[in-house]
């Protein structure tokens, strides 16, 4: 979906808001972290097809989902191969994709609305690092999850190239980029929305992947030593004590005017 | 000399005296003035903002507009300052329409229903699926029957694509939403003067008379009349009568507010046509010369409507009738208006009638400040068109009711259900018959939901609302940001034509409906073998637009579609002044409108090769093209006989009366104490279902409590905020009281909008039916303080029909209103569908054909019944 591109800019990068000190990484580890990244960018995407489920529900892919924590039930791991890709075609429709569900999309989730502010920035962001959009089975937003995911599966990718390449130069501005996309963009939604799609999921692949999406987030920012505020939360319900208005919200229907009987 | 003391009396005299001198003298020093619109800035880096000229869709004004675009999206919506008809100015929900756009519960992908009928589970397919699979439908109906394939469209603003694409598939039942809009104003207009709608000229009046219309904030036109309204009642001292049985915000505006009994107007019109034609008021040149009837004629019609007799009736005191009549006759211009009011109910086609006769007696036609005829201009169609279906459709034009010329469509899910006419693919654009028709889910979610009588149903849609949440597939439509269409609606005296185009690329797979349309056929045809292709022959919506407007003389010469996609709209008329408000010419006078249209004289080309009739009727190549008086040759009123006919003889085939007259609603006469009149209305900021999914709308209003009278409610003993259970002949439900002196005290009145149970999260304040999905969790919602949606009374609202116009009678039904018991909760409601049978089969029995019909007419007692007439399919009354 998102390819990379051999463009690069001299523009002048502001850094993002907090910079940890460098850690200690190689490019082992950058790859796996891009590898997680990928395998969730395939989950929230698009429908999952038959081939990347049979490749999910191979014993190697299973096994190491297993050691890393995930649960699914029989669900996922017992069902007929035909039965659970149409299954999961319905799931996403109904949590990411129809009316009434939970577009995974940035600008949604901190807007309420399609291709705000954050659509345009990533696109921007994206173009700058030498990234495009191309078109999958259907139409994604360029802030759409999976996609976001790819680009800094993109990014990690090419810290590990340059770490790998010795080009401390390039490896400086792709870690500085990614560490501005989570700050910027990913870190501020994907948590509170990964605990939503977990609680709301009623399939047990879409809610490990929520799990495991909402895991790996936490550890990124960890690693990358950023602070970053939730802002979407997942929440529920918003207690009407932190709704701010300017008048009564609880006031009575049609005001209860004084005078009226 | 002695010089005269000067007071200040003298000033006075002098001010008065010399307004008009003051006005004529040089001003060089003006307040300074803001620029009136057509330009925005970004707040912070000062850049200009991309202007896109529209035409506004939110409702069906289509006001002229701007949208400002910043970094690809909308940020800003507002009046189209070039715009003649409405002049820079845009009501709160056209400030509001990019919501749809970025709404995040708008579908973006074609959905196939995987579940049962309204389970809610799709799954999401490609276009070439979805295309595949309504052509397999289509191809499977066509070989069947052309007619088994139906559309009901509702707000279609797409210029000729849908006929085109129901004319490819030969397919006459084509269904409309008109018969729960305005139906039976258009059929008591169309064969009195010719169009469906008048044109009132507010501005250059010096009377109104408001029949139920709340020409402010909702009915047709109201944000170019509200213009109007203002400026006669500020600039020309005009005053404004209104009868309405609600205090709207236009009742308020008025002089005086007259609250009326529901379905009682035109008896108080025809109460007033009495005194004046009794008081020799009328306009004896006009009705002679312009009318198909004699003043006598006319005198002796209204002879029985006295106001002692409209009164009983009304509810309105006798010498209001007779003063708000002389009134009205002796001020001159005069003007009048009506909307829903006099028009949904049973007879509504009287009502209309009788209304309008008022100017037409006055002889404020065509006059400055009268009552004008509508001014529109049309667009050709793209070449070769696709000829007409080969055999008539029983829902489209059912036989019933032969003169409803805009169709009889709520009664259609009765009419599937007997077994009139079989269906094997179902179509819905822009209209959602679950939500805004009587019955809504009672009856038309019973039809959606039944797949023998709807065996396949697409909906065309932006938004999943209660019709399309029952559908076998969905096609993503475009909300109007997105799409190219023509446009042209005669509300002001100014004509003009317009374009709608997209502010920017369709957002996700979502496809305007006329590419939409095109791909459906070129799947059907697509080597075009079956003759179908060739109709559907352009690249995209602009080029479709091209073929519309390119070669419209005048329009080709300043550019055509490219002058429209720079202005919005063609022609210009002047320019916007800063001062008046106005559109001005280049000496800064406000446009002079053109006026006695049918006093236009026939040029000598016209009349080569012309017969004059004996009664004065022009005729060229069989048709009507004026009419001969006073020893000139006008093109007179576009009716059949370039008259205005106040005697509509076709009326009378059918045993209905052909002159103006007036029907009690029978089971009004019957009602009991305790019984009152439900009606329903729309406030200013909503309206029939979508605009519930627009944030900044819901959140001015989104709960409707029924309005209720003090002295009801004391009777009652009901409070504002306190429940109350409110039943009909076909259910019944619970909502809160409001209790306001503004309301008829025999009348129990419910805004429409609320109370979805589908239309996404705004609308039902939840997303998915499962306690997951609870509440508010996206981020935008969390600004959403109400808890509280309404209660959508459309259930219990039986279908009534009027047997001539075959408009829905929204303010005929008879409720029992009571406090609410202990079981009863806020937001119940149960509508009986076999109720609603018996309410239809009642109603079907004042058709023409109906047992009852003869006996509500004994003035037409030498009418030779039902078996005397020859039905005439497609109806109609011009």
């Amino acid at each position: 979906m998102l390819n990379g591109l051999a463009i690069e800019t001299e523009q002048p990068i502001p850094l993002p808001l907090l910079v940890a000190a460098p850690v200690e990484v190689t490019p082992e580890d950058l790859r796996a972290r891009a590898g997680v990244c990928r395998l969730l960018a395939g989950v929230f995407v698009e429908e999952p097809s038959p081939e990347f489920l049979s490749a999910l529900r191979a014993p190697e892919a299973l096994r190491s989902l297993e050691e890393a924590g995930l649960r699914f039930d029989a669900d996922f791991t017992g069902a007929d191969p035909a039965e659970l890709s149409d299954s999961l075609s319905i799931e996403y429709t109904t949590l990411f994709a129809a009316s009434g569900g939970f577009p995974p999309v940035e600008s949604v989730r901190l807007t309420g609305r399609y291709q705000q502010e954050p659509h345009f920035a990533v696109k921007e962001i994206y173009k700058r690092a030498g990234f495009e959009l191309q078109k999958g089975r259907f139409f994604v937003f360029e802030d759409q999850l999976g996609v976001e995911l790819s680009f800094v599966a993109g990014l990690l990718e090419g810290c590990a190239a340059a770490l790998a390449a010795d080009d401390v130069a390039q490896f400086r501005w792709r870690d500085r980029e990614l560490k501005r996309f989570w700050v910027g963009h990913l870190g501020k939604w994907v948590r509170g929305y990964a605990r939503l799609i977990e609680r709301a999921a009623e399939h047990s692949f879409y809610r490990e992947m929520a799990r495991l999406l909402g895991e790996f987030a936490e550890a990124e920012i960890a690693a990358l030593r950023l602070r970053i505020d939730d802002q979407d939360k997942g929440k529920l319900v918003v207690p009407k004590s932190e709704v701010k208005v300017a008048f009564n919200p609880d006031e009575p229907v049609c005001g209860a005017c004084p005078g009226s009987t | 000399m002695e010089m005269p003391k000067i007071t200040r009396r003298t000033f006075l005299k002098v001010s008065a005296g010399t307004t008009a001198a003051v006005a004529a003298a040089p001003r060089l020093l003006n307040a300074m003035e803001q620029e009136l619109g057509g330009k925005d800035f970004n707040p912070d880096s000062l850049a200009e903002r991309k202007a896109i000229p529209i035409t506004c869709h939110v409702c069906n004004i289509q006001d002229g507009a701007i949208a400002f675009v910043e970094n690809g999206r909308v940020v800003k919506l507002e009046g189209n300052p070039e715009h003649v008809s409405t002049r820079g100015r845009l009501c709160a929900k056209g400030n509001a329409g990019m919501w749809y756009s970025y709404d995040p519960d708008r579908i973006l992908y074609p959905l196939k229903r995987v579940g049962a009928r309204g389970e809610g589970k799709w799954k999401r397919i490609t276009w070439d699926e979805a295309l595949a699979e309504v052509a397999q439908k289509l191809d499977a109906a066509l070989k069947e029957d052309p007619n088994t394939i139906a559309v009901k469209k509702g707000r279609d603003r797409s210029g000729g694509a849908w006929g085109r694409f129901m004319n490819t598939l030969g397919s006459a039942t084509v269904l409309n939403h008109t018969s729960v809009c305005e139906s039976s104003k258009k059929i008591g207009m169309e064969p009195t003067w010719g169009p469906d709608i008048e044109t009132p000229d507010f501005a250059n009046a010096k009377y109104v008379l408001n029949f139920g219309s709340n020409i402010l904030e909702a009915a047709y036109f109201h944000n170019p009349l509200s213009q109007r309204v203002t400026e006669g009642r500020v600039d020309n001292h005009m005053k404004i009568v209104t009868f309405d049985v609600r205090l709207s915000n236009t009742a308020g505006f008025s002089d005086e507010w007259i609250p009326v009994f529901p379905g009682t107007d035109g008896a108080v019109a025809l109460a007033m046509g009495h005194v004046i034609l009794r008081d020799n008021l009328q306009d004896t040149d006009f009705i002679e010369t312009w009318t198909n009837v004699t003043v006598k004629e006319l005198k002796d019609n209204y002879k029985p409507y006295t106001p002692e007799w409209a009164s009983k009736i009304s509810g309105v005191p006798a010498e209001t009738i007779e003063r708000v009549a002389r009134e009205f006759a002796t001020t001159k211009p005069a003007t009048l208006f009506t909307y829903r009011g006099p028009a949904k109910h049973l007879y509504g086609s009287y009502n209309e009638r009788s209304c309008m006769m008022l100017p037409i007696m006055t002889g404020n036609i065509e006059t400055r400040g009268g009552y004008c005829l509508p001014r529109g201009m049309g667009w050709p169609q793209p070449n070769p068109q696709p000829p007409g279906p080969k055999h008539g459709s029983y829902l489209s034009t059912p036989p019933d009711y032969p003169l409803a010329g805009h169709k009889v469509s709520h009664l259609v899910p009765f009419w599937i259900a007997e077994g009139k006419q079989k269906i094997n693919v179902y179509m819905t654009y822009q209209d959602n018959p679950v939500y805004t028709n009587p019955g809504a889910r009672a009856v038309w979610g019973r039809l959606f939901k039944d797949e023998k009588l709807i065996p396949y149903y697409i909906s065309m849609s932006s938004h999943m609302g209660e019709e399309t949440a029952l559908a076998d597939i969905i096609l993503p439509d475009c909300p109007y940001l997105e799409r190219w269409e023509p446009e042209s609606m005669p509300n002001s005296l100014w004509p003009w034509l317009g374009v709608r185009q997209p502010v920017h690329a369709s957002l996700g797979e979502s496809r305007e409906n006329r590419v939409m349309l095109r791909d459906i056929i070129h799947k059907l045809d697509p080597d075009g073998k079956r003759g179908m292709k060739q109709f559907w022959n352009f690249k995209d919506g602009e080029d479709y637009m091209k073929q519309h407007f390119d070669n419209i003389p005048g329009l080709k010469e300043a550019g055509g579609l490219k002058f429209l996609k720079e202005h919005g709209v063609w022609p210009i008329y002047g320019k916007l002044d800063p001062k008046s408000g106005k559109v001005t010419d280049k000496t800064g006078r406000e446009i002079k409108a053109e006026y006695g249209l049918h006093k236009k004289e026939l040029s000598d080309a016209d009349m080569a090769g012309a017969v004059v009739g004996k009664d004065g009727v022009i005729s060229k190549n069989g048709k009507a093209i004026g009419v001969k008086r006073n020893g000139k040759n006008y093109v007179g009123f576009p009716t059949g006989n370039r008259v205005i006919n106040v005697r509509v003889d076709q009326w009378a085939e059918y045993g209905f009366n052909p002159m103006p007259t007036f029907k009690r609603i029978p089971w009004h006469e019957t009602m009991k104490e305790d019984e009152m009149i439900l009606s329903t209305f729309k406030l200013n900021v909503h309206k029939q279902s979508r605009t519930a999914a627009v944030k900044w709308l819901a959140e001015i209003a989104h709960s409707n409590p029924a309005w209720m009278n003090p002295v009801t409610a004391k009777k009652l003993g009901v409070k504002t905020g306190d429940l109350v259970r409110i039943e009909t002949r076909v259910g019944h439900m619970v909502t809160k009281a409001y209790v306001t002196e503004g309301i008829h005290p025999k009348v129990i009145s419910i805004p429409t909008a609320f109370g979805h149970w589908e239309y996404g999260r705004l609308a039902t304040l939840k997303l998915k039916d499962k306690p997951a999905f609870g509440g508010t969790e996206d981020a935008d919602l969390q600004n959403v303080w109400w808890d509280d949606r309404g209660v959508h009374p459309n259930d219990i609202i039986p279908v009534v029909a009027d047997p001539i116009g075959g408009s829905q009678g929204w303010y005929d039904t008879v409720a029992k209103v009571t406090k609410a018991g202990p079981n009863d909760k806020y937001g119940d409601i149960q509508g009986d569908w076999q109720k609603h049978v018996e309410a239809y089969k009642e109603t079907m029995r004042y058709a023409y054909t109906g047992d009852l019909h003869r006996k509500m007419h004994p003035e037409m007692a030498s009418w030779g019944g039902p078996e005397s007439v020859k039905h005439k399919a497609g109806g109609g009354g011009h």
